[in-house]
């Protein structure tokens, strides 16, 4: 309590009021009957370094965000729609190019059949995107496939179908950086050599970007997106049109174009074109993992999204299959350009509109993986929350993102640019082949979710989603195969990988939990274990004198231990000690070897062999007097011994660990420590521990 | 005669009682000063009688008095705006908030009025209302809430 103000006089004779100090008013407000509310003041730094600290990460990363902030920060459809779907989106710029360069092994004739293969993925799209929809009403918490699949086959399916998303998000960030920074590099050749390190600074300025929230990061990336929609729609519109009216004109294939071969066309050709094609759905299942980020009511809103999201990439890839197929457009190899140029260029001229079609598409290829920023990070905090990963993965930073995930990310995808010299030809056999494992198990889920809860129509929808299982997992048999030799398996490597760390520690999680946890309805009895208490010291100075007090609040059991590299200091040591603390035994301990840590702990261990085996062993608590620097650089001076002991200590049985800090500038020990008769209390080693 | 842009006040305290109507005094008070600026002081007196000291160990431990504060700082805070909160003790509620507006030079004082009823069916007012009104020297502004279905 705070010493009560003085009445004031109030206007009339005798009245008075007292005017009372609120000093909690400043950090916390009372939320109810024993609940206080931490205000912004309170997780406030309080040194000038912190801050400062605190000014520049607002400056980079906004102000922190309160957790009531959190529904403001939700995506409405219109800013959740770029957000994630940028990644499958994107995938239509480039899926048809992977189509025809299967086809044209059999033949240009061939060719026209790609109309057929995208719509026999549109129709892959419409069961996958279908059987999201349901999981976004269905599991509204998010998680996507991992949650299907741990609900419905087991938290071990579960696991695998979170891995194999985890890995292909990390594959989804690296090759759409390095992406970028390939079509970059064919305009400005100088850039080349760089491509690493400018394919890292891509991701930290991503990765900044969603640090700062989900909110301000969709509205950074919205615009790529809708502008790469919008010129895809219109060059399809356009060519559609010329197509109508016979005004489309057959494109002539260029020095680059992926020579026609002479394989049979046969149903494995086919399958091949397929697969090839299905990188078009890869980000599909962004949008269900992200349930919660949606303004209520969310899964409807999700589910709303996640259609408009498969009808944009369906039409989009479908109409430049077709209008591509009608302007007889053949893939390149990547020294020529892709299918969307080639389009582009046939149908706009090479005017302004055919450049804001190349910039928007090179936009939203860069940013694709701004997805995974937003997918990965609410993957780990649901897996975090199941013990799967670590629970530092739930907390949310400043800005209400998911810090932990998001920087985790980020550093795997510099890793994976790091290792593969940022080579999308190196890279791009790695990706996709994980996420064919979570549509497949998603799909597989579902069929036993409906079966399970018989609701109204559960036999169509358990044969269409036992139909979608059956086409990814063929499609993921598929790709693992055509990709395997190519680097798919460092892939089927990383996922039993991530799958084995997660089930250790959900194993860690689950047998710590098992020893903490107490028995409903027990009582605690009192303690009756022994109390001792053993302080290093370093002489006779005001730092011990001060943990001396603690410990004689602790227990009557108290001693003091110097340990000591010079013997005539050691009597002197000794001397002073009878002085002024003749009330408790100090051990002097020589150190031949000048080791200062190790034989406290040996003295410890000493002390805890001596203890008679009968008896149930003591606490001991080991009272560190710490001196308190007032500066950063004073840090540097002091406590180092102290620190050492405190890191030797660590994890010791029995034994607890205080440090006692002693501050020069608190005035009441100030006035306390010179109050003290002359004599008893003479500085030792310059009056500082060591 | 004033302008038609003169603020109506400066300064004005808002009696706070830990009813219902508190909530509403600060938002109206709030969406008042929202172009003026003016300085808004919220005041909570706790009654003491007179079998305890006046500066009594009372108000300060007291989670109840605190959260009424506590309350509308939140509602300010929620509204971006400024208020300053006072915790006050004394032997009557309408002398204290009456001699706390004066002694701040409050040129308006606000006070809300939950709708009660006595045993016999007679709005009751209570006793810091009418005070205020008396001796208030500054402007009153009482804001008695709507009555309940059962009374209309």
């Amino acid at each position: 309590m705070t010493a009560p103000n003085s009445p004031l006089r109030g206007r009339k004779l005798g009245d008075r009021r007292v005017v009372v100090d609120r000093p909690h008013s400043a950090y916390f407000r009372y939320a109810g009957p024993g609940v206080m509310v931490a205000k912004a003041a309170a997780s406030a730094p309080t040194t000038a370094f912190g801050r400062r600290l605190a000014r520049v990460r607002s400056f980079v990363f906004g102000k922190p965000l309160t957790s009531a902030a959190e529904i403001g920060e939700r995506l409405s459809k219109k800013l959740a729609l770029p957000i994630f779907s940028s990644d499958a989106i994107s995938s239509s710029a480039y899926a048809t190019d992977e189509i025809l360069r299967v086809l044209i092994l059999a033949g240009v004739a061939w060719l026209t059949w790609s109309i057929w293969v995208a719509a026999a993925i549109a129709l892959m799209l419409t069961i996958v995107a279908l059987s999201y929809r349901q999981v976004c009403h269905g599991y509204p918490a998010g998680g996507g496939a991992y949650v299907v699949a741990r609900e419905n086959l087991g938290p071990n399916f579960g696991l695998i179908a979170a891995a194999a998303l985890m890995v292909d998000y990390v594959m989804t960030v690296a090759v759409s950086s390095a992406a970028a920074l390939a079509n970059l590099s064919a305009y400005f050749e100088v850039i080349k050599p760089y491509s690493v390190l400018l394919g890292a600074v891509i991701i930290i300025l991503v990765t900044a970007a969603n640090l700062r929230g989900v909110r301000e990061s969709g509205n950074i990336f919205a615009i790529p997106t809708y502008m790469f929609v919008g010129m895809a729609l219109l060059v399809i519109g356009m060519g559609i049109m010329n197509v109508a009216t016979d005004s489309a004109h057959i494109v002539p294939p260029s020095k680059f174009a992926e020579k026609a071969g002479t394989e049979a066309f046969t149903i494995f050709l086919l399958l091949k074109a397929f697969a090839g094609g299905s990188v078009a759905l890869t980000g599909v299942e962004a949008i269900a993992n992200g349930v919660p980020a949606f303004k209520p009511p969310e899964a409807k809103n999700a589910a709303n999204t996640l259609i408009i999201m498969a009808l944009l990439l369906g039409v989009i890839f479908i109409g430049l299959t077709f209008v591509g197929m009608h302007y007889g457009v053949m893939a390149e190899t990547a020294a020529g350009r892709p299918v969307l140029a080639q389009i582009g260029s046939a149908v706009f001229g090479d005017g302004i509109l055919f450049a804001l079609l190349q910039v928007s598409a090179a936009l939203i290829l860069f940013l694709a993986c701004n997805t995974s920023f937003n997918a990965f990070p609410r993957l780990a905090a649901i897996l975090a929350k199941d013990d799967s990963m670590p629970r530092q993965f739930a907390f949310r930073g400043d800005r209400l993102a998911f810090s932990w995930g998001i920087v985790v990310l980020a550093g795997a995808a510099i890793g994976m640019l790091w290792a593969f010299n940022a080579s999308v030809d190196a890279l791009i056999p790695l990706y996709s082949v994980g996420v064919f494992i979570c549509f497949t198990l998603s799909q597989a889920g579902m069929v036993l979710h409906w079966r399970k809860e018989r609701s109204s129509g559960w036999a169509w929808r358990s044969v269409l989603n036992g139909f979608g299982a059956i086409l990814t997992g063929v499609v993921f048999l598929v790709v693992a195969y055509e990709k395997f030799f190519n680097g798919a398996w460092m892939v089927l490597i990383f996922i039993p990988t991530l799958i084995a760390m997660m089930m250790f520690i959900r194993h860690q999680y689950a047998s710590s939990a098992r020893q903490l946890t107490m028995r409903p309805g027990a009582a605690i009895p009192q303690p009756h274990r022994h109390n001792r208490v053993v302080i290093p010291v370093s002489g006779v100075n005001r730092a011990v004198v001060q943990a001396l007090n603690v410990a004689r609040s602790i227990t009557t059991d108290i001693r003091a231990v110097y340990v000591s590299d010079d013997a005539s200091h050691s009597d002197a040591v000794r001397e002073l000690w009878a002085q002024a603390v003749p009330d408790v035994p100090l051990v002097l301990v020589e150190s031949p070897y000048r080791a200062l840590i190790a034989p406290v702990v040996a003295y410890l261990d000493v002390l805890d062999r001596s203890w008679p085996n009968e008896k149930e062993e003591p606490i001991t608590f080991v009272l560190i007097p710490e001196y308190v620097a007032r500066h950063w650089w004073e840090r540097m001076l002091y406590n180092q011994a102290a620190k050492q002991l405190r890191a030797a200590l660590l994890g010791r049985a029995h034994t607890v660990v205080i440090n006692v800090p002693y501050r020069r500038d608190e005035p009441r020990l100030q006035a306390a420590a010179e109050e003290q008769p002359a004599g008893t209390l003479v500085p030792e080693d310059n009056g500082h521990p060591r | 005669m004033p302008e038609a842009n003169t603020p109506v006040f400066r300064r004005a305290v808002i009696a706070l009682s830990g009813s219902s109507v508190d909530a509403e005094i600060v938002r109206l008070a709030l969406e008042l000063t929202r172009h003026t600026h003016a300085e808004l002081i919220a005041v909570h007196v706790v009654e003491l009688d007179w079998t305890e000291p006046l500066d009594a160990d009372v108000a300060e431990r007291s989670e109840e008095a605190q959260r009424v504060l506590d309350a509308a700082e939140g509602i300010v805070e929620a509204m971006h705006g400024k208020m300053e909160a006072v915790l006050v003790q004394a032997r009557d509620v309408g002398a204290a908030i009456v001699d706390e507006a004066a002694s701040r030079e409050a040129d308006l004082l606000i006070l809300g009025l939950p709708y009660r009823t006595r045993f016999g069916g007679d709005f009751a007012i209570g006793r810091a209302v009418p005070y205020a009104l008396k001796n208030a020297p500054c402007m009153v502004w009482v804001v008695r809430e709507p009555m309940g279905e059962e009374s209309r």
